[in-house]
C-alpha cells in the first residue's frame, strides 16, 4: 500500500530521530513487561509458599472489651463452647488448640520457640510427619522442620521446655507459611501436658478441617450463628477467604509495580507525539501537494498513523524482546529465584507490554495524524 | 451599462455544456481587519478543449479563481459547475474524489512527492483512484516516456531531475487519471525561458487531442499559447 510505503520511506528518511523515539517505547516497555513479571514471580512464590489449602476454618475468641462480654473476656474458647462446636460441625472434626510460646534450651543452645498443645489422635490431621512417630507419653513432642535443622534434633532428642523436658518423637514434614497454626519453627506437644504446664483449660482456637470445600460456608454459619447468637463470641475465619485475600494484595501490588513501569511508557508517548508533530509540520507543503491532487482526509491520517504504528511494532518488538531479559534481572535480583519466570502467568506481562506500547504509540500517533489530514490544502501547499 | 444590468440572469447566458461554469462566482475572506472580497461576482463559462490563460497584476484574485476551479475551495456565494458537478454541494470527500479525477495539477514549484520515485509519483493518483496495486500497469511509463523521460530516470527521486525534467513528470502526474480539466499555475515560472517553451509546446499538443487548459500567468509569452484570455482585475474580470 503506497500509504504504508511512505510512512517506511519517511522513517528510514529520518533514521536518528525514528531510533530514538522507538527507543523510547522500548524501555516502556521493557519497564512495563518485567515490572509486570516481577509482580506475577512474586505472588506466585507467595502463593505456593502458603502450604495451607483453603479446607481450614479457624474459629478464635472475641477479644472482650472491659465489662463487657462476660464469656469471653480471658479471650479463650472454653469446653463448653467447644462441645458446641463439636457438635454442629459434625462430621467434620474440630481440633481444639493450644498455642503459646516459651524458652527452650538444646543442649548449650538456648532458644525461644512455638508451642502447640494438640490431642495426640488429632496431630496428624493438623501437620505430616517426616520421620518418626506421634508422642505417646505426654512428655514428647514433635519438632518442626527448620526448628529441627537447626539445632540438629532428632527422634530421641532431648529439649528443655521452660523448667520441664520433652523427649523428641519425631521431626514434622516442612509445613510454609499457614493461616492456622506455622509448625516449622515450633514445636507440637500434647494438650494434656500443655494444659498440666501452663495451667490453662481453655483453648486458644479451634479449627475445624472441612472435608468438602464446598461445605466452608455452611460450617462457618453454623458455628457463628451457635456461638455468636446472643454476644459475640468467637470470630471465625475460613483459610479460603484469607488465602484470597493475600493474592488479591499481592496482585495489587503487581498492578502498582505495573503502573510504574507504565509511567515511562507515557514519557515514550510524549516523544512520540513529538516526532509525530515534527514529522507532520515538516511535512505540510507535501500534505498539500498530496491533498491537492486527490489525497483524502482519512488517507492522510492513515500515512501518519501508519508512521506511529511502524515506530511502536519496532519499539514493542525490540521491548518485547530485551523485556524477557529484564524480567529475568528484576526476578533474579527481587527474588533469587527465577523458577516463576516460565510460568504462562509470568509471561503473559510480555505480549501485554507490547500491546500497551503499540496503544501508547497509536494514540500519542493520532493527534498529529488528525492535525495533518485537516490542514487546510491551499494553505498547506502555500507553505515553505 | 445594460450588461451591468442583465448580470444576475448570468445563469441563463452561459452555455449548458461548459466543462466548468461560475455563476456569480463570489469568494469573501473574513480577516481580523474585515472582509476581503477576492472574487466579485464571476461569470465564467469555459467549453471543452479550450486553451484559457489568466492573467491579471498579483493580487488581482487570479489565484482564487484558480483555487475554485481546481476545487480546492469552494464560493461563498454564487454557483460553480465542474465537469457538471456543483460544489457547493459537495463534501470534503466529494471535492477531493473530483479533484483526483476530474482535473490535472500542474503547478510553478513542480511539487513532485519527494519521498516517492519519478514512476511512483506519476503512479500515485491512479493507486488512489483504483485503491489498488498498480504493477503491471504500464500505463504510467508509458506517459513518461512520451513527455521525454528516459528509463533510467524513472527510479530515482524527483530532486534527482532538473527542472525541466520535473515539470514534465507533473505533467505525465496531471494526466495520468485522464482529468477532463488541466489546470496549470504559472507553469514556466520556475523555467529558464528555452525549458519554457519546450512545456509550452507539450502542453499545446495535449490541448490539440483535446484537453481542456485553463493557466494561470503574467507573462504575455505564455499566455499567447492559449486561445482565450480571461483578465482579472480587483477581483473581476475585465
Amino acid at each position: 500500500m503506497i500509504f504504508f510505503e511512505m510512512a517506511k520511506r519517511n522513517i528510514r528518511l529520518n533514521m536518528l530521530r525514528s531510533f530514538l523515539a522507538a527507543a523510547g517505547i522500548v524501555i516502556g516497555v521493557v519497564a512495563i513487561s518485567s515490572m509486570g513479571m516481577l509482580g506475577s514471580s512474586l505472588t506466585l512464590s507467595v502463593t505456593d509458599s502458603l502450604s495451607t489449602v483453603g479446607d481450614s476454618v479457624i474459629i478464635v475468641p472475641v477479644v472482650g472489651q472491659p465489662g463487657q462480654n462476660m464469656v469471653t473476656t480471658e479471650s479463650l474458647i472454653t469446653d463448653r463452647q467447644l462441645q458446641q462446636i463439636v457438635r454442629v460441625v459434625a462430621p467434620n472434626e474440630a481440633v481444639p488448640i493450644y498455642a503459646g510460646a516459651d524458652r527452650i534450651e538444646i543442649g548449650p543452645d538456648k532458644a525461644v520457640a512455638a508451642l502447640y498443645g494438640i490431642r495426640p489422635s488429632q496431630i496428624p490431621i493438623m501437620v505430616d510427619i517426616a520421620d518418626g512417630i506421634v508422642p505417646r507419653s505426654t512428655s514428647g513432642a514433635l519438632a518442626g522442620a527448620t526448628l529441627a535443622d537447626e539445632y540438629d534434633l532428632k527422634a530421641g532428642s532431648r529439649v528443655k521446655v521452660g523448667n520441664e523436658t520433652v523427649r523428641i518423637t519425631g521431626i514434622l514434614e516442612e509445613q510454609g507459611m499457614g493461616f492456622d497454626i506455622n509448625p516449622d519453627n515450633a514445636l507440637i506437644v500434647s494438650d494434656r501436658w500443655y494444659s498440666t504446664t501452663y495451667d490453662q483449660d481453655d483453648y486458644d482456637q479451634v479449627i475445624v478441617k472441612v472435608r468438602d470445600i464446598n461445605d466452608i460456608d455452611a460450617v462457618k454459619l453454623a458455628v457463628e450463628r451457635t456461638l455468636n447468637r446472643r454476644d459475640d463470641e468467637v470470630t471465625v475465619y475460613d483459610t479460603r477467604m484469607i488465602l484470597e485475600m493475600i493474592v488479591e494484595t499481592f496482585n495489587q501490588i503487581s498492578v502498582f509495580t505495573t503502573a510504574i513501569g507504565g509511567i515511562s511508557l507515557v514519557v515514550a508517548g510524549v516523544s512520540i507525539f513529538n516526532v509525530q508533530m515534527m514529522s507532520v509540520t515538516e511535512r505540510i507543503k507535501e500534505i498539500g501537494i498530496i491533498r491537492s491532487i486527490g489525497t483524502k482526509r482519512f488517507e492522510v491520517m492513515r500515512m501518519f498513523l501508519y508512521e506511529a504504528f511502524i515506530l511502536g511494532l519496532i519499539g514493542s518488538g525490540i521491548g518485547g524482546i530485551l523485556s524477557f531479559a529484564g524480567g529475568y534481572i528484576a526476578i533474579s535480583i527481587m527474588l533469587q529465584d527465577t523458577s516463576y519466570l516460565f510460568n504462562a502467568q509470568t509471561l503473559f506481562y510480555i505480549p501485554y507490554g507490547m500491546g500497551i506500547g503499540l496503544i501508547v504509540t497509536l494514540v500519542s500517533g493520532l493527534y498529529p495524524a488528525w492535525k495533518a489530514a485537516n490542514l487546510n490544502p491551499i494553505e498547506a501547499l502555500r507553505f515553505e | 451599462m445594460e450588461e451591468e444590468v442583465n448580470k444576475p440572469g448570468c445563469a441563463e447566458t452561459l452555455p449548458e455544456d461548459a466543462v466548468i461554469r461560475l455563476e456569480q462566482a463570489t469568494k469573501v475572506y473574513s480577516l481580523p481587519f474585515g472582509d476581503v472580497v477576492a472574487l466579485d461576482k464571476v461569470c465564467v463559462a469555459v467549453m471543452p478543449g479550450e486553451f484559457i490563460a489568466i492573467m491579471g497584476p498579483s493580487g488581482s484574485g487570479k489565484s482564487t479563481l484558480l483555487n475554485l476551479i481546481g476545487s480546492l475551495d469552494v464560493p461563498t456565494s454564487g454557483d460553480l459547475y465542474i465537469d457538471g458537478r456543483d460544489t457547493r454541494t459537495l463534501s470534503d470527500d466529494d471535492l477531493t474524489e473530483l479533484r483526483r479525477d476530474s482535473i490535472g495539477f500542474i503547478f510553478q514549484q513542480f511539487n513532485l512527492i519527494p519521498l516517492l520515485t519519478v514512476l511512483e509519483n506519476v503512479e500515485y493518483p491512479m493507486i488512489l483512484k483504483s485503491r489498488q496495486s498498480v504493477k503491471g500497469n504500464s500505463r504510467a511509463r508509458d506517459l513518461l516516456l512520451k513527455v521525454g523521460l528516459t528509463e533510467q530516470m524513472l527510479a530515482h527521486k524527483p530532486k534527482e531531475l532538473s527542472g525541466g525534467q520535473q515539470q514534465r513528470v507533473a505533467i505525465a502526474r496531471a494526466l495520468i487519471n485522464d482529468p477532463a480539466i488541466l489546470l496549470c499555475d504559472e507553469p514556466t515560472g520556475n523555467l529558464d525561458q528555452t525549458t519554457g517553451r519546450l512545456i509550452m509546446d507539450m502542453l499545446s499538443e495535449v490541448n490539440r487531442r483535446g484537453k481542456t487548459i485553463i493557466m494561470v500567468t503574467h507573462d504575455a509569452d505564455v499566455a499567447a499559447y492559449a486561445s482565450r484570455t480571461i483578465t482579472i482585475v480587483d477581483g473581476k474580470v475585465a
